[in-house]
């Protein structure tokens, strides 16, 4: 088996220059320094673009934002720190025999979905802390068990929030010298290394939500996480099997590997500027590298994976599939 | 003159291109139809700019559009050559291979019938051109071609949102195509092999 090269590997676009604007030129998305004196930044064929996110002082060209509504392309605002205020959607990112299905489904179908993955999410966390020389986590195990025998959503959120409790207990155990994890904080997150989470389960919720939106399916509509106003309920649903294996593994990664130090931080806790596009360089890098997937035995991009599990998704809603099969390492 | 078609029959009439898209595979089809779901394939870029170049020439009608609701069919012809008040649909093909398929000739079938309602007249002869190797096929329409275009009309508008066809019985045809991404047919074989039963999935896995 083979997975079709590259395919979604150039598909997310990020800005962060202030002062850059997004132009078209035949048929390329070019970054232009509009501002400055530099002139093209970045240049990608249109074809291959799906999502570009803007942090801060950025701008669209008229021109720019027919052709992304023409393309699909879907264009996330971002403040210049990462806080998301808002996308332009194109109009035909909605196929309604897709969203009849999403709607029309049972609380008993959406609890196998869950159920599925946050098994997923458990055995991945697992799997992350084995990777890391820590052991002895049988009750993540049990617990995994636990959430297949869920009768209702309550239920599988109690073993969901009991299980995460057991994993950040152990997660400082992954941390090299100089690093701590504490407890999960957020809102604010009180720590370099909570901020360094919240801030990556963010970049992650817009991978899941670029990948849900390329498939048409609704991300404010979930499966497990109450509905609430502007709250993309299926992304959180469905990044739920990521957060161990690749955001927590992302982030443990760049503090072990010292890509990020405390020195990186200001007082609030925020990365500064520069830190902050170093982050972003290194999560794209990160989105576009590749492993052999556990099942499918070709290796994939992590960004690759995602859109696949999105389309698998898609296809336990649309009832092609009988379960949904989340992504799970086990070792 | 003929009414405009009402919302009822807009979705009745089936596309020529429908056809050879069903024949070829009818997942395929039911995403592309369903599901809006089928990528921009290199072949069709690459045809449709061959097509811009080549739809100037003289003497020839191009881009013509049709429709018939007694067959239920409607569809563009690109290329109709005439001589001596005979009419004759002609359609390209990039084919690398340098052979055209039996779904090409369904969908050059489905061009003829087009033109025979029209015309009022037969057309029994189409021709399929094909880039590669810069050749003309002549293609005698039978009765069984036009059999053929008949049920698979019949097939495609049995069709429905709620049953999806099974994977192809033949996934060569996957190799080249664009749909593969989203259909997943090695990917389902091995997730839930029965969905692949009986189908040229089955034992590729």
């Amino acid at each position: 088996m083979k997975a079709s090269e590259g395919m979604y590997d150039e598909a997310v676009l990020f800005v962060t220059r202030q002062g850059s604007q997004v132009q078209v030129d035949g048929g390329r998305i070019v970054v232009w320094d509009v501002d400055g004196d530099e002139g093209r930044l970045a240049s990608r064929p249109i074809e291959k673009v799906d999502t570009i996110n803007v942090f801060g002082g950025v701008n669209f060209s008229t021109p720019f934002v027919a052709k992304a509504n023409e393309h699909g392309i879907v264009l996330n605002y971002f403040t210049q720190h990462g806080k998301y205020r808002g996308s332009f959607v194109p109009e035909k990112n909605t196929i309604a025999e897709v969203r009849r299905a999403q709607y029309a489904l049972s609380d008993d179908a959406e609890l196998e979905i869950a159920k599925a993955m946050i098994s997923g999410k458990i055995r991945n966390a697992r799997t992350l802390l084995s990777r890391k020389g820590v052991h002895g986590t049988e009750v993540l195990k049990d617990l995994g068990v636990r959430t297949e025998k869920a009768t209702s959503k309550d239920d599988l959120r109690g073993t969901e929030g009991e299980a995460a409790e057991r994993y950040f207990a152990r997660l400082d155990e992954t941390l090299t010298d100089g690093w701590t994890f504490e407890t999960r904080s957020k809102r604010p997150p009180e720590d370099h290394i909570n901020s360094l989470l919240s801030l990556t389960y963010v970049f992650m919720k817009n991978e899941v939500l670029a990948a849900l939106r390329q498939y048409n399916l609704d991300p404010f509509l979930g499966v497990l996480h109450a509905d609430r106003h502007g709250r993309p309920s299926l992304a959180l649903d469905l990044q739920e099997e990521f957060r161990p294996i690749f955001c927590d593994a992302f982030v443990t990664r760049l503090v072990n590997r010292g890509a990020i130090t405390h020195d990186d931080f200001r007082t609030d806790n925020r990365l500064r500027d520069d830190a902050f596009d170093t982050y972003l360089s290194k999560f794209d890098d990160y989105m576009q590298e590749e492993f052999t997937h556990p099942y499918f035995e070709y290796t994939v991009s992590r960004r690759k994976a995602i859109r696949q599990q999105a389309i698998l998704l898609r296809k336990v809603i649309t009832d092609e599939l009988d379960d949904y099969h989340p992504l799970t390492f086990d070792r | 003159m003929k009414s405009p078609p009402t919302v009822g029959q807009r979705d009745k009439v089936v596309h020529v291109s429908a056809l050879n898209e069903y024949v070829y595979c009818p997942r395929r089809f039911y995403y592309q139809r369903y599901h809006d779901e089928i990528g921009t394939p290199y072949e069709l870029v690459d045809g449709r700019s061959k097509h811009q170049n080549q739809s100037n020439r003289g003497g020839w009608i191009t881009e013509r559009y049709f429709r018939a609701d007694e067959l239920k069919l409607h569809g563009k012809i690109d290329l109709i050559e005439s001589e001596g008040g005979v009419f004759t649909p002609v359609e390209r093909k990039r084919s690398e291979s340098g052979q055209y398929y039996p779904s090409d000739e369904v969908q050059l079938t489905g061009y003829c019938m087009l033109l025979e309602a029209a015309l009022n007249e037969p057309v029994n002869v189409g021709y399929i051109y094909l880039y590669s190797t810069d050749e003309r096929h002549a293609v005698r329409i039978t009765d069984r071609h036009r059999r053929t275009v008949r049920e698979i009309i019949t097939r495609i508008e049995e069709m429905s949102v709620g049953s999806i066809p099974p994977l192809t019985d033949n996934p060569e045809k996957c190799e080249a195509c664009s749909a593969r991404e989203y259909c997943m047919p090695a990917e389902t074989a091995r997730l839930e092999p029965e969905k692949a039963a009986g189908t040229g999935w089955e034992d590729e896995i």
